[in-house]
């Protein structure tokens, strides 16, 4: 398949807006929330892009923005009629108050710990994960330290 | 719960981290209808208990250990084993004083990847609330006597990352600290002269047989 076709198809699926190349084999598009289990397993099934290769959560106040990088590196999609490696940017933006999405664990083993991650420092719920624990922070923390409106005493005694 | 007042309060911030608790629960006495049995750790206290008086009533004690203080002392000032540990960039010092051009080795200094073989931990690094109990742990499983040595401006008190959610305010506050090597990154020479100063603290410490003791 040939990467302008997959812009076409992609642009045409339900819940999917802005989508734009933003390089020559990276296109970058926006996500309702609600359809993104079914958007992720079609990615998966029927456009090759079998790696997940990051997830990412950001703090833009007041809402928060879930930003996946996927990839296909098998070579099944073509870019200009050259075989090469391509990558789609997902945007889901979330609401402050809930901010929940579907786990994508199940399809992509790799992002377990993504999701993991994202738990821990900025606090994004993902439903259906296996083991939503804390991964780099102690369990008991409390708060998720990189949202922007976490509060901790930094130094009590004045200098 | 607010996210303020987390690093007041110690229970928050210690986290599943440490397991002294467990371990006290472990090494508890058994419970009463057990004693008939001799465990081997009671054999050996027994024993311990036995020479100890009779070396202390004999006054074999005192000559013993004015015997063998040089000795032990000679021992561990001139091979101080310490652990190969890294944490973060001080490790990298701690890795180049070994190299051909400091040579630390002639000071008696060979890493050991064991905590069993060990007499010096090199904190090297920051240590964050997660890291904890395992430095503890190794700490723990080091034999009497044992040094810890706080290399780097992260290990003495959060250096660079004082003010962190997530890393300890320095070494001491968990562990107790023989050296203190300040820099960042500590160059080898300052490592050398971190261990230099060790051996004058080991020197002026004179232990002796019975070191348990005093
Ligand atoms: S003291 Fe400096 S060089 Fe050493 S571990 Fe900390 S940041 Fe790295």
């Amino acid at each position: 398949m040939d990467f302008s076709d997959l812009h076409k198809q992609l642009k045409s699926m339900e819940g999917v807006s802005k989508v734009s190349h933003i390089r020559k084999n990276v296109i970058k598009l926006d996500l309702e929330k609600s359809v993104s289990k079914v958007f992720f397993t079609k990615l998966k099934d029927d456009f090759y892009f079998e790696h997940c290769s990051l997830i990412t959560a950001i703090d833009n106040q007041p809402d928060f923005e879930l930003v996946y990088h996927l990839s296909c590196l098998s070579g099944e999609l073509s870019v200009d009629g050259t075989k090469m490696s391509a990558m789609v940017e997902v945007h889901i933006h979330l609401q402050r108050d809930s901010p929940s999405v579907d786990s994508v664990s199940d399809l992509w083993f790799g992002a377990n710990w993504h999701e993991r991650e994202a738990f821990d420092l900025m606090g994004i719920y993902f439903i259906g994960h296996p083991d939503l624990r804390r991964v780099l922070l102690p369990e008991g923390f409390a708060g998720h330290p990189l949202r922007k409106d976490y509060v901790y005493e930094i130094h009590e005694e004045e200098w | 719960m607010s996210a303020k007042g987390i690093r007041g309060n110690p229970e928050l911030r210690r986290g599943v981290g440490s397991k002294t608790t467990d371990s006290e629960k472990i090494m508890e006495d058994p419970p009463a209808g057990d004693w008939l049995a001799l465990r081997s750790d009671q054999l050996l206290k027994w024993i311990d208990d036995a020479v100890y008086n009779a070396s202390e009533a004999t006054g074999m004690r005192e000559v013993v250990d004015r015997v063998t203080r040089p000795i032990f002392n000679f021992a561990q000032r001139f091979s101080p084993h310490p652990l190969h540990f890294g944490i973060m960039c001080c490790a990298i010092e701690m890795g180049q004083a070994s190299a051909p051009d400091h040579d630390i080795d002639r000071l008696g200094l060979v890493y050991r990847s064991s905590p069993r073989q060990c007499d010096v931990l090199i904190v090297n690094g920051p240590v964050c609330e997660k890291l904890r109990p395992k430095l503890k742990t190794l700490y723990e499983q080091m034999p009497e006597p044992k040094w810890v040595i706080a290399m780097g401006e992260c290990a003495i008190s959060g250096g660079p990352y004082w003010d962190s959610y997530s890393v300890v305010a320095g070494a001491d506050t968990f562990m107790p600290v023989d050296v203190y090597i300040p820099g960042c990154p500590v160059r080898p020479e300052a490592l050398m002269h971190g261990f230099l100063t060790l051996q004058k603290k080991i020197r002026e410490k004179e232990p002796g047989m019975f070191l348990r003791r005093e």
